[in-house]
C-alpha cells in the first residue's frame, strides 16, 4: 500500500508538471495580452514599455523557468488585472468551489442511490423503467437551462430561495441541485448495475438462506461491494463535476475558482490563469489519489494486489 | 472501521456550519443593491481601464466637478470655480470643510498629490492618457491650486469629470498596492467590505459635504450572467441593474416589480469604410459609392422596428450630447434611385463586391439583427456584401488598430466619456491615428485649430464646419447614437444616467 500511494504521488508529480508547461505554453501562443491591458489609446512606446515590463520580450524558457521556480513557493506573481497576489486570488475562491462540488455530490448521491437500489431490486419493472428516465432526464438538462429554469421558479414566481449568490445554506439548495443532477444518472445506473451483479452472487444467496432481512442482505453485504465501481467513477467525474461548475458558478453568481479561471483566460491573465490550472489539477489528482486509497480500504484484494 | 458514507456527511456538516454568514446590520429598507455583470479590478479608479470602476469611483470619491444629469452640463463638486489665468493656466479654487473618509481634511495639496500621481509616467496609471495636457500642478494656498497646460487646453474642465481626488496621507504613508484595495476619499459611500467577484458593501458616509445618500447601506453584486441579474431583479434581490438586453424590456415592464429606463448614452455606431485605403485600394475611396452606401439604407426603420426605438439617428459621428454637435444638418434618407445613379457614375453600373467585417454586439446592442437589415438594404442599389463575422471584440479591435479592417466593418465611439466633438473627430476621423480609415487634410487642420482654442463659440463654428464636410463627403456609413436601458425596481426612484456612470447615491424610495 505504502508502495502503491509514494507510486500515485510521483505520478502527481509528473501530471503537474506537464500542466504547467500546458497551460504556460497554450497561453502564451493564443494572443498578445498587453494589446489587452492596455487602453485603447495607447501608443507604442507604451506597449513597449509594458512588454518589457512584464518580461513578455524575453525567451519563452526564460520566462517558463522563472515562473516556475517561483510556482513551487506558491509564487504564481501579481495578477495582470486584480492588482494582487495571483495565489491568495485563486486561494480565496477555492472553498466556494469545492463546497459547490461536494454538495453537487451529496445530491448525487441522495439521488442516484435509492433510485439505482430500487432499479436493481425490481429489475425490468415499471419502476426501474421509471428510475431509468428520471435519471436520463436529468442528464438531457443542460445545466444552464435547468439553472435558470429553477430559478424563475423558485426566486421570481415562489420568492422561496434567492436568487443566486452566496452565504447562506439557502444559497447552497439550486447550484447543488444543478451540479448533482447532472451527475446522478451516471452514478445511478452504476448503482443498479453494481447491485444486480452483485446480487446473484454466491454469499449473497449464503446470507439469504441464513434467513437474513432482505434490506439486510441488500444494506450490509451486497452494497459495499457495489459501492465500489461507483466511487472509482466519482472520483474520475470530479474534474467534470468542476467542468460544470463553471456553467453552475456563473448562473448563479458563485464567487467560485471556475468561473475565475474563465474570466481570467477571457482577460489573457496569466500569472491567475496558471495559478489557477495547476491548484486545479493537484485538487484532481489528490481526489483520485484519495478515491484510489479509499477504495483500497473498502476493498482489501486491491490492497493485497499491489 | 469508519463508514465512508459517515466520514463524508460529517465533512459535509462541519463545512456547512462554517458557512453560515455573519449576520449584517443592515434592513431591506436601509440598503440598496446594485449589480454589475463584471468585478473591478481595484477600488484605485485611475489605475484601472473599466468603466465598473469608474461606477464605483463615483461613490467612495469625489471629483473636481461633475456633470448634472438632468442638464448635462459639468458644474463645480469638490472645486468651486474654475477661470482660465492665460491660455496655459487654470486657476481652480476649492471647496472648504471637505473631510476625507480618515478624517483628514482636504486642501489643495491633495490635488496637487492626485495629478502629479496619475502624470508620473513611472506608475503607469491608465489614466495618465486623459491628462497628458497637463503639465504640473501648483499649490497657491490650502483652497487653490493651479494647472499648467501644455497649449490651450479647451477640455480641461470636461477631462476634471474624469479624476476622482484621493488623499494625500493615503499616498504617502500606505502606496499603491494598499489603495487598490482601500479607497480614502471624500464621497458619499465608504468602503466596509469588498469580497472579490461576489459583493462590495458600502456605508453612507455621514460626514458627507453634499447632499447625503438615502440609503444608509449599498451593496454591489457581481452576477456575471444576464439572465439571472434580471430574475434578482425580478424577485427583489437587485433594485438597479443596467445594459438590459432590448429583448428583455417586455419580461421586466410586465412583471409589475420592477420597470426599465432608458437613456440616448454618448455613443454613436457606424460602419467605417475604408475611405485612407489602409487594407489597400477599394471602392469606398470613391467618395460617391460612400455616399451611395449612405443613401442605400432606411436607418430611421431600422430603429423602429430593429431595434425597439433605442436609437438617434446622427448626420455624421457626433453624438448629439457631444459639445459641437450641429443640430442643422439633417441626416441622409434613403433613397435608392440616387444611390444606383452614383454607384454608376462611380463605374459600377452593375453593383459592386464589398468585404464586410462585422462584430460581437459587445457594445452596441442587436448588432447582428440590424447589419441584416443594413446589407439587405445596401444589396437594394447594387452593393453585394460578403460577411466576415469576427466573433472576439479583442481581436477585432486589434485588427482595426492595426489598420486591416477595411473596406468596411462595425464600429463605435464612446468619447471616453468626454462630451465633446473633438473626442471622436481626433481619434476616429484624423489621419493616421489608430482607429481612423478617413484622411482628410482639410478636417485635419479644422481638428487641429479646434482643439487649441479656449473660445467655445469659435470651436462650434469649427465643429459645424467639420460636420458639414464629413456629411458631404460621407467619410462613414453613418448610423445612430444608442441608447442604454436600466432595470429599476420598483421600490426605487432612479434615473438613468446619460454618462453610462451609475449614482446609486441619489435613489430614493418610490413615492407610492
Amino acid at each position: 500500500m505504502r508502495r502503491y500511494i509514494a507510486r500515485q504521488i510521483v505520478q502527481l508529480v509528473v501530471v503537474i508538471f506537464g500542466i504547467s508547461i500546458l497551460s504556460f505554453g497554450i497561453l502564451h501562443v493564443i494572443g498578445d495580452p498587453v494589446l489587452l491591458l492596455l487602453p485603447q489609446n495607447a501608443g507604442k512606446e507604451e506597449f513597449e514599455r509594458y512588454r518589457h515590463l512584464l518580461g513578455l520580450d524575453r525567451p519563452l524558457y526564460m520566462q517558463y523557468w522563472s515562473f516556475a521556480s517561483r510556482a513551487v513557493q506558491g509564487d504564481f506573481g501579481q495578477s495582470w488585472y486584480g492588482n494582487a497576489p495571483a495565489f491568495r486570488l485563486v486561494i480565496e475562491r477555492m472553498p466556494p468551489t469545492i463546497y459547490l462540488t461536494l454538495a453537487g455530490l451529496l445530491v448525487a448521491l441522495l439521488i442516484a442511490l435509492p433510485l439505482g437500489t430500487i432499479a436493481a431490486l425490481k429489475r425490468h419493472s415499471f419502476v426501474d423503467t421509471l428510475c431509468t428516465m428520471v435519471a436520463v432526464a436529468g442528464q438531457a438538462l443542460p445545466i444552464f437551462w435547468l439553472g435558470i429554469m429553477l430559478i424563475i421558479v423558485f426566486a421570481v414566481q415562489l420568492r422561496l430561495l434567492p436568487a443566486s449568490g452566496y452565504g447562506t445554506w439557502q444559497h447552497f439548495l439550486m447550484p447543488s441541485f444543478c451540479l448533482g443532477a447532472a451527475l446522478a444518472p451516471i452514478t445511478m445506473r452504476l448503482v443498479r448495475s453494481g447491485l444486480i451483479e452483485v446480487m446473484s452472487m454466491d454469499y449473497i444467496k449464503t446470507a439469504r438462506a441464513k434467513g437474513m432481512l432482505e434490506w439486510r442482505v441488500v444494506v450490509k453485504h451486497a452494497f459495499r461491494n457495489a459501492c465500489i465501481p461507483v466511487i472509482t467513477v466519482l472520483g474520475l467525474q470530479f474534474g467534470q463535476l468542476l467542468g460544470g461548475a463553471i456553467i453552475t458558478e456563473t448562473v448563479f453568481a458563485w464567487p467560485g475558482v471556475a468561473t475565475l479561471t474563465v474570466d481570467s483566460i477571457r482577460n489573457q491573465d496569466f500569472p491567475v490563469v496558471q495559478c489557477a490550472v495547476v491548484l486545479l489539477a493537484l485538487l484532481i489528482v489528490a481526489v483520485n489519489l484519495l478515491v484510489d486509497i479509499l477504495v483500497g480500504f473498502i476493498d482489501p484484494r486491491v490492497r493485497a494486489g499491489v | 472501521m469508519v463508514r465512508p458514507a459517515a466520514v463524508v456527511l460529517a465533512v459535509m456538516l462541519v463545512l456547512g456550519l462554517a458557512l453560515s454568514a455573519p449576520a449584517l446590520a443592515q434592513t431591506k429598507e436601509d440598503t440598496i443593491v446594485y449589480s454589475l455583470q463584471s468585478d473591478v479590478d481595484s477600488w484605485d479608479p485611475p489605475a484601472s481601464v473599466l468603466r465598473e470602476a469608474i461606477i464605483l469611483g463615483y461613490h467612495a470619491f469625489d471629483h473636481l466637478a461633475t456633470r448634472d444629469l438632468k442638464t448635462r452640463k459639468v458644474g463645480p463638486n469638490l472645486a468651486t470655480s474654475w477661470r482660465n489665468i492665460d491660455d496655459t493656466t487654470w486657476e481652480v479654487k476649492l471647496r472648504q470643510g471637505v473631510k476625507f473618509h480618515d478624517g483628514t481634511p482636504f486642501t489643495a495639496k491633495d490635488v496637487k498629490a492626485t495629478f502629479d500621481r496619475v502624470l508620473d509616467p513611472a506608475k503607469k496609471m491608465t489614466a495618465r492618457g486623459n491628462h497628458a495636457k497637463i503639465k504640473s500642478v501648483e499649490v497657491v494656498d490650502d483652497f487653490t491650486a493651479r494647472f499648467k497646460t501644455d497649449g490651450p487646453y479647451p477640455l480641461f474642465v470636461e477631462r476634471l469629470t474624469a479624476q476622482v481626488m484621493q488623499s494625500e496621507k493615503a499616498m504617502r504613508e500606505k502606496g499603491d498596492q494598499w489603495m487598490g484595495e482601500n479607497p480614502v476619499g471624500t464621497g458619499p459611500y465608504k468602503l466596509v467590505k469588498w469580497s472579490r467577484k461576489q459583493e462590495h458593501l458600502l456605508v453612507r458616509n455621514d460626514d458627507y459635504w453634499g447632499a447625503k445618500p438615502y440609503y444608509k447601506y449599498l451593496r454591489v453584486r457581481i452576477i456575471p450572467e444576464k439572465a439571472t441579474e434580471i430574475a434578482e431583479l425580478l424577485s427583489g434581490g437587485v433594485d438597479v441593474i443596467k445594459a438590459v438586453p432590448p429583448d428583455q424590456m417586455d419580461v421586466i415592464d410586465k412583471s409589475g416589480g420592477a420597470r426599465t429606463a432608458t437613456s440616448p448614452i454618448l455613443r454613436t455606431a457606424m460602419l467605417q469604410l475604408d475611405q485612407a485605403a489602409r487594407g489597400g485600394p477599394n471602392p469606398f475611396t470613391d467618395r460617391k459609392v460612400r455616399q451611395a452606401a449612405n443613401l442605400a439604407v432606411d436607418h430611421d426603420s431600422i430603429i423602429k422596428h430593429v431595434l425597439n426605438g433605442l436609437g438617434d439617428r446622427v448626420a455624421t459621428g457626433i453624438n448629439p450630447m457631444a459639445f459641437g454637435w450641429d443640430p442643422n444638418l439633417k441626416p441622409y434618407k434613403q433613397d435608392l434611385a440616387a444611390a444606383k445613379k452614383l454607384l454608376a457614375d462611380a463605374g459600377y453600373p452593375n453593383g459592386v463586391d464589398i468585404v464586410f467585417n462585422e462584430g460581437p454586439p459587445t457594445v452596441e446592442p442587436a448588432v447582428q439583427q440590424t447589419n441584416d437589415a443594413i446589407v439587405s438594404d445596401m444589396a437594394k442599389v447594387g452593393f453585394r456584401v460578403k460577411r466576415n463575422y469576427i466573433g472576439d471584440n479583442t481581436v477585432l479591435v486589434a485588427r482595426v488598430k492595426e489598420g486591416k479592417f477595411g473596406p468596411m466593418f462595425n464600429w463605435s465611439w464612446g468619447y471616453y466619456s468626454v462630451f465633446d466633438a473633438d473626442a471622436i473627430l481626433y481619434d476616429v476621423f484624423k489621419c493616421g491615428e489608430s482607429y481612423s480609415y478617413y484622411c482628410n487634410k482639410e478636417l485635419d487642420d479644422l481638428i487641429a485649430t479646434g482643439r487649441n482654442s479656449l473660445d467655445a463659440k469659435k470651436r462650434t463654428e469649427i465643429y459645424v464646419k467639420a460636420q458639414k464636410l464629413l456629411y458631404d463627403d460621407a467619410a462613414y456609413l453613418y448610423k445612430w447614437g444608442l441608447r442604454g436601458v436600466w432595470g429599476i425596481s420598483n421600490r426605487v426612484e432612479y434615473t438613468a444616467p446619460a454618462d453610462e456612470v451609475d449614482r446609486l447615491f441619489l435613489a430614493t424610495p418610490r413615492k407610492k
